[in-house]
């Protein structure tokens, strides 16, 4: 457990730390990527980014800025998987992945059941647009419709909840309608999304389908966000920096860039020329594809496409020790005990352990 | 280390000093004047105003309704200059590390989160840990939450009420309670859009009032030195002085805190159907003892509104500026962050800036006000300086005023009003009074045993200037400013109380967090080691 590794050959975890502190503070412009990490993790290595005048990001950015795009265009309304799950008359679930992404969800939502905080005692309505294969089996009654594109589909759904014509086939526009009518009915709906297939732009139309609704009766959103405490550790850098990741210190204060500071862009591009790479959840391996100098603080088994200079298997906030961490479940930050509690290290501990050779610096 | 800070002028309303005089530090206390020893360090602070530091008891620094108004608006937060060495985040705008920085420099050393929901106490406190120099504290919403409005529909009595309130702000390590349009929120979730005092909430047909009453009452019955903080309805409505003089009526003469009544404070004349109803507001308080306020002051300029009070947010979110908000329908309370932008110009606004300077103006007596922009609702915190001035200046107040739309102030009764601030007024109401509000008594003041928190400042024409940038600023002793300058980081504590409760009650809540929301409540338990640093916690008694 917790092995450490210098081109490949085992080392102690000191002697791993002092060769990761040198390849970094010899970069030009290092970059911290993966960032999957409890908040500690996230903290640590934040602080790491800006001793080095670095920058950071995470390795769901694709999917944490299609909502924080939307959330910082045009705003958001949101709920939490409880108020879901005990109050919604009515769901509108959106896209393919949705349980393959938290397979857990129809447990915690529990769709079938009648919800308790409804003044109206009845079961509740389920809609799905573009359930794909198995998406919506065996959860009560659920209608469905299917979308090519689900910008359109939303745009069409939309115009007609405000009673707008659409130009579409006859049965897509019953079924439109029908879906409408539900929506509109509803005491306290809640659209849920997530996965790959949403875009801004469907995310957007979908923000407006929500605030359009709320006109007249009480409706919210539940998006599902992103694994690798992707939430956890951009609420973590908002705090610390006032930015989400994508964020640099090449300047010495952070400067937050969506594409500038997209690490793969930085890494392929040249503009960075070394990276840490971080993933404690799973053994996600660096999505780039050239060869720069890597130190990796990775999960065990994890499959290198080139030997990292240095690299720590490191344990799994939760199951390997306690962290503070984004609860899907409960959408809000929570204490998560070590359910097998082990000597492997966190990656707080490590970089806290590179960060102490590059010199003195003021506590934090 | 004994530090000796020489020939001040030594402003503490709790010792009745208001002198010119000397005040002794060791390691992290103030003590006598010991006879015979030589000071470590000695600061010839002769012409300087010396106080004990400042204390905020409501300003939004943390927490997921803030982080995600951070998040919301990074254009407004552009960042252009590096960082002293020594304070690493420090001009990051907005981040917890500029926070601390920046209340510190202008001598603030404790500042209270007001508005933390049980299930966001986690991340309030983690956030709470990056604010450098300064101590912290957080207060526990309570009053939209369905265990609580459950045990009230069905009659289970103060006791149980009790217990529960005692058991969240245990679990939350908060200060106090907090009550934010007691009911509102889920009055919200059933499709309301206005919500008052006497108005039942659906499914557990209880008013707000009742809520209040009960929260008020556990509070007492818990001997927590903060009175129940309560954000009242209808906020910010044309009118709504009637709602604020019906709550403090409501308050039956036992404690309560008025948050931000600035914004309770308009009356509905002239043509546009907006006007100040400052004057009679502060009447009111005035004669009622069991009554604080802070004004939750106005100022012009770019900000964003953060409240737990979804309901308000929601409605005024057609006003966002830029136009854009986040609307959160959480566990219990939850939370609207929408951008707005003061404009002197704007009749609206004026108003309510003169009407939160006749609150300071009018209520007589400053134990029972306190200074607040409710940041950044009214205004950021970096405000506060000119605030200061406006206060401290009749003149300052006549400038500012004239260059406001005249048929606004015409509204108001601002012109008619000379009062001046002198500093042992500033030194109650930043300072002494905060620290009884919150039962606080190692602060507040500069008395031997006192924690050594102590601003220095520069008295000059320019009140603003005085209070931005304090001379000197001790923290535990420790001298952390210079010149309205961080010198480098120290790290506070967040102040909790520990109130006694049956634990029968911890019991019955597992149960019902497994049965309603499917998981186990110790997720939301704030944990001292999931928090950075060893030592996060500073108890304060339960007791009164
Ligand atoms: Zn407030």
């Amino acid at each position: 457990m917790g092995e450490a590794r210098i081109n490949g050959k085992p080392v102690s975890l000191a002697a791993a730390a002092e060769r990761a502190a040198e390849i970094l503070s010899q970069a030009r412009m290092p970059v911290i990527a993966g960032l999957g990490t409890d908040a500690a993790g996230a903290r640590a290595s934040i602080l790491l980014a800006e001793k080095l005048r670095g920058a950071y990001d995470h390795m769901h950015s694709t999917r944490i800025f299609a909502d924080l795009d939307v959330m910082r265009q045009a705003g958001l309304m949101v709920t939490t998987p409880n108020e879901a799950r005990l109050r919604a008359d009515v769901f509108l679930f959106i896209g393919k992945d949705l349980t393959k992404d938290w397979p857990a969800m129809m447990e915690r939502l529990s769709p079938a059941k009648i919800p308790p905080f409804d003044l109206v005692h009845e079961p509740r309505k389920l809609l799905w647009i573009a359930p794909g294969r198995g998406g919506a089996k065996g959860e009560g009654l659920v209608e469905t419709l299917d979308s090519s594109d689900l910008h359109a589909t939303l745009a069409s759904l939309r115009a007609r909840a405000a009673g707008r014509a659409v130009n579409c086939a006859k049965g897509t526009l019953r079924k439109l309608d029908e879906f409408a009518g539900v929506l509109k009915n509803a005491r306290f709906g809640v659209a849920v999304w997530g996965g790959d297939g949403l875009d801004s732009l469907s995310i957007e139309m979908l923000h407006g389908l929500i605030r359009d609704l709320n006109k007249t009766t009480r409706f919210s959103g539940l998006p599902l966000g992103a694994g690798a405490n992707a939430s956890g550790v951009v609420q973590t850098s908002g705090w610390m920096t006032g930015f989400p990741v994508r964020t640099s210190f090449g300047r010495g204060f952070p400067e937050h860039d969506t594409w500038r500071f997209d690490a793969t862009r930085m890494i392929e591009s040249g503009e960075a020329d070394t990276a840490l790479w971080i993933s404690a959840y799973g053994p996600e391996a660096p999505p780039w594809r050239k060869n720069i100098p890597l130190v990796a603080l990775a999960s065990p088994q994890t499959v290198f496409a080139w030997e990292p200079q240095v690299c720590v298997e490191i344990g799994c906030p939760g199951i390997d020790h306690d962290g503070a961490e984004f609860a899907r479940e409960t959408g809000s930050i929570v204490g998560s005990l070590a359910s097998h509690r082990s000597q492997a290290p966190s990656v707080a501990d490590v970089v806290s352990q590179i960060s102490k050779h590059l010199g003195e610096t003021p506590k934090c | 280390m004994l530090i000796h800070l020489k020939g001040g002028h030594i402003v503490d309303p709790v010792n009745g000093r208001d002198e010119t005089g000397d005040l002794w530090i060791e390691n992290d206390r103030i003590v006598a004047a010991p006879p015979g020893k030589l000071a470590d360090e000695v600061h010839d602070v002769s012409g300087k105003t010396v106080m004990a530091g400042a204390i905020d008891i409501h300003s939004h620094i943390a927490g997921g309704n803030v982080n995600c108004a951070r998040l919301l608006l990074p254009e407004k937060h552009q960042n252009w200059l590096p960082n002293p060495v020594a304070l690493p985040f420090s001009t990051a705008k907005w981040s917890t590390f500029e926070t601390g920085t920046i209340y510190a420099s202008m001598g603030f050393t404790t500042v209270i989160e007001p508005a933390i929901v049980p299930h966001q106490a986690l991340q309030a406190h983690l956030e709470l840990s990056d604010i450098p120099i300064i101590d912290k504290g957080m207060l526990t919403v309570l009053g939209n939450d369905d265990f609580l409005l459950s045990l009230l529909r069905d009659g289970e009595g103060p006791a149980a009420v009790a217990d529960y309130v005692a058991s969240a702000v245990a679990a939350s390590n908060g200060l106090g309670v907090k009550c934010i349009n007691a009911g509102g929120a889920t009055a919200f979730k059933y499709n309301a859009r206005t919500f008052s005092l006497d108005d039942v909430v659906p499914f557990y047909d209880l008013t707000s009032r009742q809520i209040v009453e009960a929260l008020q009452r556990a509070v007492e019955d818990l001997k927590i030195p903060h009175p129940l903080h309560l954000h009242a309805n209808n906020l910010g409505i044309p009118g709504n002085v009637a709602t604020a003089l019906a709550t403090i009526e409501a308050a039956r003469g036992e404690r309560l805190h008025f948050a931000h009544l600035q914004f309770y404070s308009y009356g509905a004349e002239g043509g546009h159907g907006f006007s100040s109803a400052a004057a009679e507001l502060a009447a009111a308080v005035n004669a009622a003892p069991n009554v604080t306020i802070d004004v939750g002051q106005v100022m012009f300029r770019q900000t964003v509104t953060v409240s737990a009070d979804v309901l308000r947010q929601f409605n005024g979110s057609e006003m966002a500026s830029p136009k854009k908000s986040v609307i959160h329908d959480g566990d219990g309370d939850g939370g609207g962050i929408v951008p707005y932008f003061y404009r002197e110009n704007d009749f609206a606004n004026a108003v309510q800036w003169a009407c939160g300077l006749e609150l300071f103006m009018l209520i007589d007596d400053p134990w029972r006000i306190f200074f607040t922009t409710d940041h950044p609702n009214g205004a950021p915190f970096t405000t506060y300086p000119e605030i200061f001035a406006l206060i401290m200046s009749r003149d300052a107040r006549a400038e500012a005023t004239a260059r406001l739309p005249q048929e606004a102030v015409a509204m108001t009764t601002l012109p008619s009003i000379a009062r001046e601030y002198n500093l042992n007024e500033i030194a109650i109401m930043t300072r002494a009074a905060p620290a009884k509000l919150l039962g606080l008594k190692d602060r507040g003041h500069l008395g031997e045993g006192g924690l050594a928190d102590i601003a220095v400042y520069s008295p000059g024409k320019d009140l603003a200037k005085m209070f931005r940038f304090a001379h000197l600023v001790f923290k535990d002793g420790d001298l952390v400013v210079r010149d309205g300058r961080g010198t480098h980081y120290r790290w506070g504590n967040a102040l909790k109380v520990n109130p006694g409760y049956d634990k029968a009650i911890d019991r019955r809540l597992a149960g019902y967090y497994d049965h309603h929301f499917g998981n186990s409540r110790d997720l939301f338990t704030v944990k001292e080691h999931l928090l950075p640093r060893a030592d996060a916690f500073r108890e304060v008694a339960c007791a009164r």
